[in-house]
């Protein structure tokens, strides 16, 4: 199970190169993070819903590349500021939980 | 911003369009068609999931999380259930007691009556003096007299209806039906048209119809009050037409008045109402001589506004039609001063919604002090739950910074703890109001002076009650709760994180602990010193020299009006009669019959002295009509002259034994004996239909050392004491005293006995010692100083148990540098110390808040303190010094286990 506060920071990081379908985003997020971190795509929506409701991104239907009708979702400048205190402040959980977990070879 | 809202259908499109790019993409990476699309459907999971999350998003978001926090809060409410257990009842108490005396405040002071429109309804006067006024007060008028109110019903135009209320109640006795037991039975005399303006309809039966009070003696009725019917009528609807006998007249219940409805009297109900008609019948005495007089004032009137009659409006039209009425009173010839006084008499319309109540003012006080009182203990309580909530946020610091870290807003957060801390308020609300109830009964029971009769109010939770509870469980849960949410929330992801069970004590939640120590600690010092001071007042009050010998001396009542006497010759027979026997049993060292005892009213009067010049300084004279044996039976040692003599009869001239005080103003430098004085207020004497010729010149012929007379706070008196020999006029004297020697009570049935061998007609009410009687009248004072006691001691120990729990975990963080000290070659006193030396830094500057604060307050108490300054010195050190070494003990056992730590231990743990 993926944690929220995670969820939403990835989606926000693949939204930074452009607009991106539901679908999108979830290849994306699978194919950046080694296919480890999405279990479910479905999982995805409530969290673009959520993200969306917050105004850290806005919806769009268009056309997909294979002609297909799909909604995009592109990142605003309030997503955008939203995606840099969300990354440092993972980048500092991230070490925190480093050290606590400590070293694999350690016993523990 | 205004968003659109989005539809399903929309949201539907876009699932399905993930769907089928999903499958395109698996297709053209080889699937075929079908295998892609059942693949893109495993990829995506449940479908409906996703659906019903979306749908929640939009309808029931706040609701699910609301529901999540509650569901989550009772979660971790059951994962503490000692430390919640404790919190909810500390809080039920702490609620519970507050709503109880709120209700009674409520029901002393704010309740409507319930009667119809009780806004319409007027009081004349304040409704607090009850009694009789023979005179033409030149100020606002309080009490008014039977043939002014049937004059002012005539002639107003601003009321539809108008009644009168005797401001007497009596207790009488009498028989109810066919029963040969005599019963005490409080009377209210009131006008046939009471109950029709109140607008109150009888349960049963019928009311008085206007007319009633009109022919004197000529209305033997009553009306039943339902809790009389309910008890002593065992609730018969047959009841009607019971006839029940006081004096010599037969009054037959007519109607039985609705359950609630206990008279226009906050905390007074009578058994029965009877019309004005019967005053004479009822209290054949003093009171009763004088109801067809203008001038003998003894009633409340209340009126009915019509309908669009404003409150100015019908003052107005009242204060015309007084003057009017007055000036008719006192002829065409009226004198100046009688002009000058009608000027300056007026009445005030007050509201009598809410009833009216001699009484709330006495009582009102005492709650308000207990409502302090438990206030002040609520608080505390509080700051112990929050410290409390404090300890198990810094044990759930992870957990929150765990959450935050993965996306929790700090808001969110704050809202789950207030939730948590809500729930325990609510609980502990819901505890208490069923505590209420009991503790309700409890302090009208306490409350009264009368033991063993609750006082009659309605106290009953209704939306005032319940909204008061409701907000002060908010205002305790905010007290409570907030500080710990915020500082559990107030993170530092990283060092939170970190920090774990380290070395370092979290800096904040020890400032805020310290804190709320240090409140607790000033708010209970203001409490011990408060209970101090009450206490200190009720010993300085039952200290008071009374001047009388208060042990072994039995009172009781003796109805001699109800016994069908009238002032004559007979009676002042019977009352020797009664005297000689009582006083001849063994070990009975004087009976007599008197006028006025302690405590239970008096009559003021002023005199006036041959060849001494009248000033408005003279003080009033305590009038008091008693038998020979009177000074025998109270032990009141005459200093000069003798005593009243069974020769002072009404063949002698008019005697008097007066005591130290009047000597000394009214007879200066001079022996008063043989000298003479007039009693010259009752200037309307004639019009009362009396003789006045016994109260001119009357001889003193001894004087009484000085006593307490009414009360134990009363200032000295001057007092006179005449012989009732020679006063058979308007007066029955109802009470009766004798002094026993040996155990009081087991003189009772003799006496009783001898009363009835005088005459077995006389009606003998309970009775009491009169210790009982003195104590009794300090018997607010009592409340206030034990609850107080309780409730400061009380709060001592809650303040003590926090700082008990606040440094027993300060010293379980720091075990790891006290084992370094311990092992640097700390000495065990040395960390001893430490510890001490802290808290006695927190107690220090808690009681010195403590005191600034008690100061403060002290001057809200002042006014119900006796004979000693709300600033007293010795009782602030006690309390001081009592609080700092219970604060102290409190603090030595965590210190005295932080000096057991083994170093090696303490160094090896971490």
């Amino acid at each position: 199970m993926l944690l929220q506060g995670t969820l939403d920071l990835l989606i926000l990081r693949t939204l930074i190169f452009g607009p991106e379908h539901g679908q999108g985003i979830a290849r994306n997020i699978q194919e950046t993070s080694a296919d480890e971190l999405l279990v479910e795509h479905g999982a995805l929506y409530p969290a673009l819903q959520r993200l969306e409701a917050q105004g850290w991104i806005a919806a769009e239907w268009g056309t997909s590349e294979n002609n297909r009708k799909a909604r995009f979702y592109t990142l605003t400048k309030a997503g955008r500021k939203q995606l840099l205190k969300e990354t440092t402040k993972w980048r500092r959980l991230a070490a925190a939980i480093g050290r606590i977990v400590g070293p694999e070879t350690e016993n523990g | 911003m205004f968003r659109k809202r989005r539809k399903t259908s929309d949201f539907d499109a876009e699932i399905e369009a993930h769907l089928q790019l999903e499958a395109d993409r698996l297709q053209a990476e080889g699937m075929s068609e079908a295998d892609a699309r059942m693949a893109a459907r495993r990829a995506f999971g449940n479908r409906t999931l996703a659906r019903e999350r979306f749908y929640e998003s939009r309808h029931w978001r706040w609701w699910d999380v609301l529901a999540q926090d509650i569901r989550f809060g009772l979660r971790m409410m059951a994962r503490n259930p000692v430390s919640s257990i404790v919190a909810i009842l500390i809080l039920a108490v702490g609620i519970g007691a507050n709503t109880a005396i709120f209700s009674m405040l409520d029901a002393l002071l704010f309740r409507e009556l319930p009667v119809r429109q009780p806004q319409q309804l007027s009081l004349f006067g304040q409704g607090q003096e009850a009694g009789t006024e023979t005179d033409l007060p030149n100020r606002s008028w309080q009490l008014f007299s039977y043939p002014f109110y049937r004059e002012f019903q005539q002639r107003n135009t601003a009321f539809s209806s108008i009644a009168a209320i005797d401001s007497i109640q009596l207790l009488l006795h009498g028989r109810v039906g066919s029963d040969s037991k005599v019963e005490k039975l409080g009377v209210e005399l009131v006008s046939g048209t009471y109950f029709q303006t109140l607008g109150v309809k009888p349960l049963l039966g019928a009311a008085f119809n206007k007319t009633d009070d009109r022919v004197p003696g000529g209305a033997p009725i009553a009306v039943a009050s339902y809790a009389w019917w309910h008890r002593r009528l065992r609730n018969d609807s047959a009841a009607i037409g019971t006839k029940v006998t006081i004096g010599s007249t037969v009054y037959s219940i007519i109607g039985i008045a609705p359950r609630g409805f206990f008279g226009m009297t906050v905390g007074r109900s009578p058994n029965l109402w009877i019309p004005l008609a019967m005053e004479k019948q009822i209290s054949p005495g003093w009171n009763g001589s004088g109801l067809r007089k203008k001038w003998v004032q003894s009633l409340y009137i209340v009126g009915r506004r019509r309908p669009g009659v404003s409150v100015r409006e019908a003052s107005a039209n009242t204060n015309l039609l007084f003057k009017q009425i007055l000036r008719e009173y006192v002829g065409p010839h009226p004198s100046p001063r009688q002009l000058q006084e009608i000027r300056h008499a007026r009445i005030d319309l007050r509201s009598a919604a809410t009833g009216l109540s001699p009484i709330r003012h006495q009582y009102s006080r005492l709650l308000k002090i207990l409502m302090a009182v438990v206030a002040l203990v609520l608080l505390i309580a509080c700051a112990n739950i929050a410290n409390l909530l404090l300890a198990r946020a810094a044990a759930r610091r992870r957990e929150l910074a765990t959450r935050m870290s993965v996306g929790a807003g700090r808001w969110r957060l704050i809202r789950q703890l207030l939730i948590e801390s809500a729930l325990l308020g609510l609980a502990g609300a819901g505890l208490g109001i069923a505590l209420t109830w009991e503790a309700s009964r409890l302090l009208l029971r306490m409350v009264s002076d009368t033991p063993g009769q609750p006082l009659p109010l309605r106290v009953t939770l209704d939306g005032h009650v319940l909204g008061f509870t409701l907000a002060i469980t908010m205002l305790t849960v905010l007290l409570f709760g907030m500080a710990p949410a915020f500082y559990a929330t107030r993170l530092d992801l990283f060092s939170s994180l970190k920090e774990g069970r380290g070395m370092t004590a979290g800096r904040g939640r020890n400032r805020l602990a310290r804190g709320l120590i240090v409140g607790q600690i000033a708010l209970s010092l203001a409490l011990l010193v408060a209970s101090g001071l009450f206490l200190h007042s009720l010993v300085n009050l039952l200290n008071v020299h009374t001047g009388f010998n208060k042990q072994n001396v039995l009172l009781t009542s003796i109805d001699s009006g109800g016994a069908g006497y009238k002032p004559s010759a007979r009676l002042e027979n019977m009352m020797e009669q009664v005297e000689k026997r009582v006083g001849s049993l063994p070990g009975i060292q004087g009976g007599s019959f008197v006028l006025s005892v302690f405590d239970r009213g008096s009559w003021m009067s002023g005199i006036s002295v041959p060849g001494r010049a009248k000033s408005q300084t003279d003080p009033e004279v305590d009038e008091n009509i008693v038998g020979p044996e009177y000074f025998e039976a109270m032990k009141m040692p005459i200093v000069l002259g003798r005593s009243l003599a069974p020769s002072d009869n009404a063949a002698a001239p008019p005697v008097a034994v007066i005591n130290q005080t009047m000597a000394r103003a009214y007879f200066p430098g001079v022996s008063p004996l043989g000298r003479t004085f007039s009693v010259h207020s009752l200037k309307d004497w004639a019009s009362l239909g009396e003789d006045g010729r016994p109260w001119q010149n009357i001889r003193v012929v001894g004087v009484v050392k000085d006593a307490k007379y009414t009360s134990l706070k009363e200032k000295q008196m001057p007092a006179a004491f005449y012989p009732h020999a020679q006063h058979n006029g308007p007066f029955f004297l109802y009470h009766f005293v004798a002094r026993v020697s040996g155990n009081p009570r087991a003189a009772i049935p003799e006496i009783r006995k001898a009363i009835h061998a005088a005459d077995p007609h006389l009606m003998v009410g309970d009775f009491a010692t009169l210790a009982e009687v003195v104590d009794s009248s300090v018997h607010n004072q009592q409340l206030i100083a034990q609850l107080s006691t309780v409730f400061g001691i009380a709060a001592a120990f809650l303040a003590c148990i926090g700082l008990y729990g606040v440094l027993s975990h300060n010293i379980a963080r720091r075990t790891n540098e006290f084992g370094i000290r311990m092992a640097l070659g700390a000495e065990r006193r040395d960390v001893l110390w430490m510890v001490l030396g802290g808290a006695l830094r927190l107690i220090l500057v808690g009681v010195g808040i403590g005191l600034v604060l008690a100061l403060a307050c002290s001057r809200m108490i002042a006014s119900s303190l006796f004979g000693l300054s709300a600033y007293d010195p010795a009782i602030l050190l006690l309390a001081s010094l009592a609080m700092t070494g219970t604060a102290l003990l409190a603090a030595y056992l965590p210190a005295r286990r932080a000096t057991r730590i083994d170093p090696m231990a303490a160094l090896k743990y971490e």
